[in-house]
């Protein structure tokens, strides 16, 4: 490319605009009003699209692991580990967020703040599986090495996000939608409160790029600083 | 924590547990505290607000986070190049 800065300061913008408008148009739009859901419902658009992101990264992460061991090539290697960086901080938004929705929606009275409900429960220990990875990176000195191992774990972390956010907990009563006894999200959802969320999901999608790229240029411009032989 | 009898849901603030795995369990409805009567007030906007909140200081925690790193850069390469070298 040869102007690589170029692109991503126009995308870069254009992502920082676009969340502007979704933020603006999540609050200010109307809804239908639901009993019991009343306002947070608006948490469709911030709270769903957590977890698209993460997983977006996730699969972000797992295909640049592929390509980690079919080229060995180090650029792949900080690339995987980025994306999974910035995955894991999506999922973790994801999961507290949907901590406090369901606290004060469906639990209000109760003070339960985490009722093991399926997909909260998978979501975590999918979260748990990408700290592994982290772990294990962490544990292993030797570059090659560690990239190397740190790619299959990779392969296998990313192979569990189906099965553990979609399969398993759509077998189960759970409050999230497509559950056992819950209609899927297509069939009940406002036509409005569609375009607000799928625009929700393509800007934060965009914000995981943004910041990603940041991570990746800033590694590498670290790697060049190593090869600087110390004064 | 004191455990009240059940009281029929009324529409403003009672619940009935949703998660029907815990049905068989006797949830009891308390009345709300002052944290729910505060995130339940103008019709539960403010559980957005507070999810939106989460969401911009978990990502500010990260732009710092990188910030930092930018810093261990920065001393790395001063480390690295003397100063007549960087100089315009």
């Amino acid at each position: 490319m040869a102007t690589p800065g170029k692109t991503y300061k126009r995308l870069r913008n254009i992502v920082l605009a676009w969340l502007t408008l979704v933020v603006l148009g999540g609050f200010l739009l109307d809804i239908p009003r639901i009993n019991i859901l009343e306002h947070t419902a608006r948490n469709l658009y911030f709270h769903v699209p957590m977890w698209f992101t993460m997983m977006a990264a996730f699969f972000v992460s797992a295909w640049h692991s592929a390509r980690y061991l079919s080229s060995l090539d180090r650029v792949r290697d900080t690339r995987a580990l980025e994306a999974a960086r910035v995955g894991a901080i999506f999922g973790i938004l994801g999961l507290v967020t949907g901590i406090v929705w369901a606290r004060f929606t469906w639990y209000v009275g109760q003070g339960i703040w985490w009722n093991f409900d399926p997909k909260q429960t998978m979501a975590a220990v999918q979260l748990l599986i990408y700290g592994a990875y982290f772990t294990l990176r962490a544990s292993v000195e030797e570059p090659e090495k560690r990239a190397r191992i740190a790619a299959v774990y990779n392969l296998f972390a990313a192979a569990c996000v189906p099965f553990l956010l979609y399969v398993l907990p759509r077998q189960m009563e759970s409050l999230h939608p497509g559950a056992e006894g819950n209609p899927a999200f297509s069939d009940i959802t406002h036509p409005i409160m569609r375009v607000v969320f799928y625009a929700a999901v393509i800007g934060f999608i965009g914000l995981f790029w943004v910041l990603y790229t940041q991570r990746v240029r800033l590694a590498a411009l670290n790697e060049r600083a190593d090869d600087i032989p110390e004064s | 924590m004191t455990i009240h009898a059940i009281q029929e849901a009324d529409t403003t603030y009672g619940a009935t547990p949703y998660d029907s795995v815990w049905t068989s369990q006797e949830v009891p409805v308390q009345q709300p505290d002052a944290l729910e009567r505060t995130m339940l007030a103008q019709d539960k906007l403010y559980v957005v607000l507070a999810v939106v909140l989460i969401i911009w200081i978990g990502l500010a925690a990260f732009i710092y986070r990188t910030d930092r790193r930018i810093d261990r850069l920065e001393r790395k390469l001063d480390a690295r190049i003397s100063d007549e070298d960087v100089s315009p």
